[in-house]
């Protein structure tokens, strides 16, 4: 047998995914995260897995992973000692930002820290100007006092970025040359090679992260494949932001690529999900204990986006409020809340009830769990009201504390004059309409109607919440996969090599001439394929991805469309023209088809595909059973309710709501006047009457 | 926050806050429509506009994450439009810059339209943007003129659309009378497409939750607001507290005078229990040049200030209802109420900058707790307008460059990002440069300019623009050269502006805070924005947090030693 492995390193818990891939047999481990040495969980959760499904690591072909490293480095500030050169009279690009601070009226704010501090930050005589030409030469005279300084002050990593590198690359190409021979155990990030693209702050804050991560993500790399390597087996891979895995040498080159490792590998099983089951359009809602995110897949492709801040207080607000360090790459459209199974209900001075920000965590998490929580938390709330079971979770490994769930939830509600079983139900309401929000920004307010698609409902949390949300937005159905509460590693087995490439090209449509086009195209293509050879990826296997980023000629901000596939001709030139019109007009509710279309980025996405394959939920007849218990729901109040065991739910069952669907690693809540059906392969499909 | 004994909502408190976070998230989601599909980079990538949602009368229901400066003004603006037009039908938009009406200054045009659900008027969206040209005789509309009427179009509350489709008649003016109009005509398009957002939200909230039901509960979130900044107000000490300021000058000057003559501001503010009255009485008579700000101007100098001061971790949602225990008192006729035809382009930034710094001073004697030393106290405009050598095409670039916010009671300040009435980002370079024909040549950090203290000022920056080919038609718009920012509890204050021209001859001259100027071509423009105040004595300084400040070359050697005294 041939199996594939998928790790996914969360902040409580290491989740280990293993796959076979004729059957699409799914095992699972789940252990507690080990900081100090995330290596430590991996090999046990593997050995484990191993063990269980009783694989050879012979029999093992991929092997991917997610990780929160490089978040975390820049979250704890735990980064390299790293440096940054610019252009004379530009040393605080990093400092100065944007200029515009984070929240309007608070007095105590502060902006983000800055990655390289003043006294790292070099300059260096030369200046290109905005049509590419030099206007002052590069002083190579300086370099070697720059590299002096370097070596003096004992920095690990360099950033350069000089302005208008994304035009004429020769005087940042110079002094990384010169950097390098001179200081070999120095790690250079140059601006033209990271991303040449126009915008000398983002360029630079781009170029700054690769900077400051590079090292930590180096050692982290190094010291996980050797542990892997010791249990026989094949190479690592790391999951990057914009839904692919890369191989280890390119993370290192491009760090800031995989920031948002773990959220992506999620989003990405829900689109492989859905190409198995045909379902093309999917909106994916992922609920953990803090946080619950939300995407979406429109005719099986991804949304992806190139505005994304690293490190700053969530992405909660979908306006990039500066608390972060911006990175222009990829990254899969996420929508966060701070919504989660411990999000703590609370009131304000003003008598309304709130749920979150703040999270009880894992410690001492939701009162129910009896660690010593005593703050009501949408947990405590789904124990009241019978979502979640009032005795036992994890199939019997967490007992519940029930009246400690009612004497928190009671201390906000005896102020609001409401009752324990009324004010947990607001709880919930409240909860499900800040996830909602999420859900709307990217569906809605992208221009898509969530009439159109079905929600794939996954987190420990997730199903729980799903189908209420599913009501709000009318989407007409919830898909429940296999191991919902693992479900993000499982997304690591299935998804292909992937590396984005982007270039600056400002040029009118109308007037860009296609051979200009083209050998620009051809430039990155052969790039990406050079990528894909040294990878491995053998040929019928390899993809390349055309995209531009274009606008009306005086808007800020692109819109990304396809570039026809084969030979470049006015016709591709004029279908890129017209998909960003339609594009334009299905977000932003109009189009101007008399105003010139300005080319700014082009974009290649080189993939190395991966052989499909369908993942499928066990289940036996004889694991059945069913329990009953009162359940709340707001048209009924409590009303008796049966909860069954998933395992037990073979192909074709069918059941009506109100009912309960529990597992090892999370619970499923079909209301009434909905209905479910398992389908051959294990989903749970529930669908609105 | 305490969470026992609440106010009670009328409304069901789940209820509540699902409906009132969808309003905020509509006010937000309408800036998202127009930074991405706006032309001026003022618009897109500056961010110089405010969007919010309005009840049927006029007062403001929600503020998307925007300007302060807009807070006291926008209500007047919509009400405006109220006013002038009782019966508004689906498919209506309104526009109108009048600051006699509600508007703040000439550059700052509104556009109105209402939200309904069927028939049923449920209240409007409106976004207030500022163009970077509305006609006069000086490209970008700052020159230092003596009346309104030079300063540009004032259009007041028309109708702009009906029908869902432009009345051409009214755009036609428009695009008459303000430079580069087809640029203007791509961000007028994206305000209305804002707008329109703003009423698909309201309509679908009308829709799930029935229109009295959103009605009533958009009444209850400004009672919540007020109930909420009540609360904040009783719990700071009562008191009265006076506080006077030097500006500048207006950029007007007297015949054969070398300099801008100063005037004054003064204000006494007296806070006693839930409510809080700042009279500005005393202050100068209004002045010949564009530094007059209306009523609703200074109005919102004090309300930004009062948020900061009263609600310092910023939980209570910014709209009309806030403001009810606040009244702003200020004789007719002066600097800080202006009477028609008094210009009043600069006094918008300025003046409101200024008032809400000056909150702050006098609340130090009340509250020393949670106000902040003296910030920049201006937005530092400078302008370039001509035509660009390199497509023969008219251009007009407007920027603001930011100093430093000011120390905290237990914090430094902030170097070079926005303060207090404003909170517009830079232009990227590489957008300025392929837009505009300047090259910026400098851009960083001013070391020595944030003020000495046991927490030190944030720094002032320092931005210079080459002039390229041609002769650009430039103006200025600057506080503080005069009086610097003030440092509180005894810390120092921060460096003033400074502004020079510097011609290719290698002479210099100081420019004026205020007015239009040529700048020739191949000559430098330097702005110098100010630092801020520190606050607490220098001698308080924890040593190794100065030789930090050493080591990064925030502070100097030099004046370690002289403003430290190490």
């Amino acid at each position: 047998m041939v199996w594939r492995i998928g790790i996914d390193i969360g902040g409580t818990f290491t989740d280990v995914a293993l796959v076979d891939e004729a059957s699409g047999r799914i095992g699972v481990a789940k252990l507690l995260t080990t900081p100090h040495d995330f290596g430590e969980a991996v090999v046990e959760g593997i050995r484990q897995g191993l063990a269980a499904e009783r694989i050879d690591p012979a029999e093992v072909a991929l092997l991917s992973h997610a990780t929160t490293v490089v978040t975390n480095a820049l979250l704890e500030q735990k980064g390299a000692r790293a440096g940054f050169v610019s252009t004379r009279g530009f040393r605080d690009l990093l400092e100065l930002r944007r200029s515009s601070r984070v929240d309007l009226y608070d007095l105590f704010q502060d902006g983000p820290s800055v990655l390289v501090p003043r006294r790292w930050r070099y300059e260096i005589t030369e200046r290109i100007d905005a049509q590419g030409e030099v206007v002052t030469p590069l002083a190579g005279d300086e370099i070697p006092a720059l590299v002096e300084a370097i070596r003096r002050d004992g920095l690990q990593t360099v950033g350069v970025s000089f302005l208008f590198s994304f035009l004429n690359d020769a005087h940042e190409r110079r002094v990384g040359e010169a950097l390098r021979r001179a200081l070999p155990d120095v790690g250079i990030f140059l601006s033209c090679e990271v991303l040449p693209e126009i915008r000398e702050f983002e360029r630079a804050s781009t170029t700054a992260v690769c900077a400051y991560v590079g090292p930590l993500l180096a050692g982290y790399l190094d010291r996980l494949q050797r542990a892997v390597s010791a249990l026989g087996l094949p190479s690592l891979h790391v999951m990057g932001s914009s839904g692919g895995v890369l191989d280890i040498a390119e993370a290192l080159r491009m760090p800031a690529a995989v920031v948002e490792s773990g959220p992506a590998a999620g989003v990405v099983a829900a689109a492989v999900v859905g190409r198995q089951i045909g379902v093309p359009n999917l909106i994916s809602f992922d609920m953990g204990g803090t946080t619950a995110k939300a995407s979406l897949i429109a005719g099986g492709e991804v949304a992806v986006t190139a505005e994304y801040e690293v490190g700053g207080a969530g992405s909660a607000n979908r306006w990039l409020h500066g608390t972060g360090h911006p990175i222009r790459v990829p990254v899969i459209d996420l929508a966060e809340v701070s919504a989660g199974g411990g999000s703590i209900a609370w009131v304000d001075p003003g008598g309304a009830l709130k749920v979150g920000p703040h999270s009880a965590g894992a410690d001492p998490g939701p009162a129910a769990y009896g660690r010593g929580g005593t703050r009501p938390t949408v947990t405590d709330a789904n124990v009241v009201l019978g979502y979640l079971d009032r005795d036992f979770l994890l199939g019997g490994d967490l007992r519940i504390d029930l009246p400690a769930a009612e004497t928190a939830i009671a201390t906000v509600g005896e102020p609001l004059g409401l009752g324990v079983a009324e004010t947990a139900a607001r709880i919930i309401e409240i909860v499900n309409a800040n996830m909602a929000q999420a859900l709307r920004i990217v569906s809605i307010e992208r221009g898509h109607d969530p009439q159109e698609f079905s929600l794939i409902a996954f987190g420990g949390a997730g199903p729980v919440h799903a189908a209420f949300l599913a009501a709000e937005l009318l989407v007409p159905e919830v898909i429940v996969p296999p191991a919902p509460g693992a479900f993000s590693a499982l997304g690591l087995v299935a998804t292909d090599l992937r590396r984005d490439y982007s270039r600056t090209l400002y040029a009118d449509l109308a007037t860009l001439a296609p051979e200009r086009l083209a050998e620009a195209v051809a430039g990155m293509e052969r790039e990406g394929l050079a990528m894909l050879a040294a990878a491995g990826v053998p040929e019928q296997r390899r993809d390349l991805l055309r995209l531009a980023d274009v606008r009306y000629r005086r808007q800020a901000y692109e819109l990304t469309v396809a570039i026809p596939p084969g030979a470049i001709t006015r016709d591709s030139i004029d279908a890129v023209a017209a998909a960003f019109h339609d594009k334009h007009e299905q977000t932003y509710g109009h189009a101007n088809h008399e105003e010139a279309v300005q080319l700014v980025n082009l974009r290649l996405t080189a993939l190395g595909r991966l052989p499909g394959m369908t993942l499928v939920q066990r289940t036996e007849a004889s694991a059945a059973r069913i329990k009953q218990r009162n359940v709340w729901f707001s048209e009924y109040g409590f009303i008796a309710c049966p909860a069954y065991w998933r395992d037990g739910l073979t192909a074709g069952t069918r059941l009506d709501g109100p009912a309960i669907v529990e597992a090892m690693d999370s619970t499923a809540v079909l209301p009434p006047g909905w209905t479910a059906a398992v389908d051959e392969q294990g989903y749970i499909r529930m669908r609105r009457n | 926050m305490p969470d026992t004994q609440p106010f009670r909502l009328r409304t069901d408190p789940a209820r509540f806050e699902v409906v009132k976070n969808a309003l905020y998230a509509a006010a937000e989601e309408m800036k998202i429509v127009l930074a991405k599909t706006a032309y001026s980079p003022l618009l897109k990538v500056a961010g110089d506009y405010s969007c919010g949602i309005f009840d049927r009368a006029g007062n403001m229901v929600a503020q998307g994450p925007d300007l302060p400066i807009h807070l006291g003004s926008m209500p007047d603006a919509v009400r405006a439009v109220v006013q002038a037009f009782p019966e508004v039908l689906p498919g209506d938009v309104f526009i109108h810059n009048d600051p006699y009406q509600g508007g703040s200054h000439l550059p700052d045009v509104n556009v109105v339209a209402p939200a309904f659900l069927d028939d049923r008027l449920l209240g409007f969206g409106c976004v207030r943007a500022h163009w970077p040209d509305i006609g006069s005789a000086t490209p970008g509309s700052y020159g230092a003129v003596t009346e309104i009427y030079g300063e540009g179009l004032r259009l007041p509350p028309v109708r702009l659309y009906r029908g869902g489709k432009p009345e051409p008649g009214i755009e036609a003016i428009i695009f008459a009378n303000v430079r580069t109009p087809s640029e203007r005509l791509g961000d007028l398009r994206a305000q209305v497409a804002a707008c329109w957002r703003a009423g698909q939200r309201m309509a679908a909230l009308a829709r799930k939750y029935g229109a009295d039901e959103l009605l009533g509960i958009m009444d209850e979130v400004l009672d919540y607001s007020e109930t909420m900044m009540r609360a904040a107000l009783a719990t700071l000490p009562d008191g009265e507290a006076s506080f006077e300021d030097i500006l500048d000058g207006d950029g007007v000057l007297a015949p054969g005078a070398a300099e801008d003559e100063t005037f004054r501001i003064k204000l006494r503010i007296a806070k006693r229990g839930d409510t809080i009255t700042a009279d500005f009485a005393g202050s100068d008579p209004q002045v010949p040049g564009p530094m007059n700000a209306p009523l609703t101007v200074t109005a919102s100098g004090v309300f930004c200030a009062l948020k900061m001061i009263a609600d310092p971790h910023s939980l209570i949602p910014p709209n009309s209802g806030c403001w009810r225990p606040v009244q702003v008192l200020a004789p007719e006729g002066s600097v800080v109420n202006a009477r028609l035809p008094a210009p009043v382009v600069y006094a918008n930034h300025e003046i409101s900058h200024r008032v809400a710094e000056m909150v702050m001073a006098a609340m130090a004697r009340i509250t020393p707790s949670t106000v902040m030393a003296g910030s920049q106290g201006t937005s530092a405009i400078m302008t370039f307008g001509g035509v660009d050598y390199r497509t023969g095409e008219r251009y007009v670039s407007y920027e603001s460059v930011k100093g430093g916010f000011g120390a905290r009671p237990t914090k430094d300040g902030i170097n070079g990002v926005a303060s207090t009435v404003t909170n517009m980002s830079n232009t990227p370079i590489e957008m300025i440069e392929m837009s505009f024909p300047v090259r910026v040549e400098e851009y960083a950090l001013l070391p020595d300019t944030g003020g000495a203290g046991t927490w030190r000022g944030g720094l002032g920056v320092r931005r210079v623009w080459r002039v390229l080919e041609q002769d650009s038609h430039a103006a200025v718009c600057c506080e503080r050269t005069v009086t610097p920012p003030f440092g509180l509890a005894g810390g120092l204050a921060g460096a003033p502006a400074r502004l020079m021209l510097e011609l290719p001859d290698g002479s210099s001259r100081k420019l004026v805070s205020k007015g239009g100027f040529i700048a020739p071509t191949g000559s430098r423009v330097v702005m110098e924005a100010p630092g801020s105040g520190g606050y607490g004595p220098p001698s308080g300084r924890d040593r190794a947090q100065l030789a930090e400040d050493v080591r990064d070359g925030y502070v100097t050697e030099a004046s370690a030693q002289r403003d430290y005294g190490t």
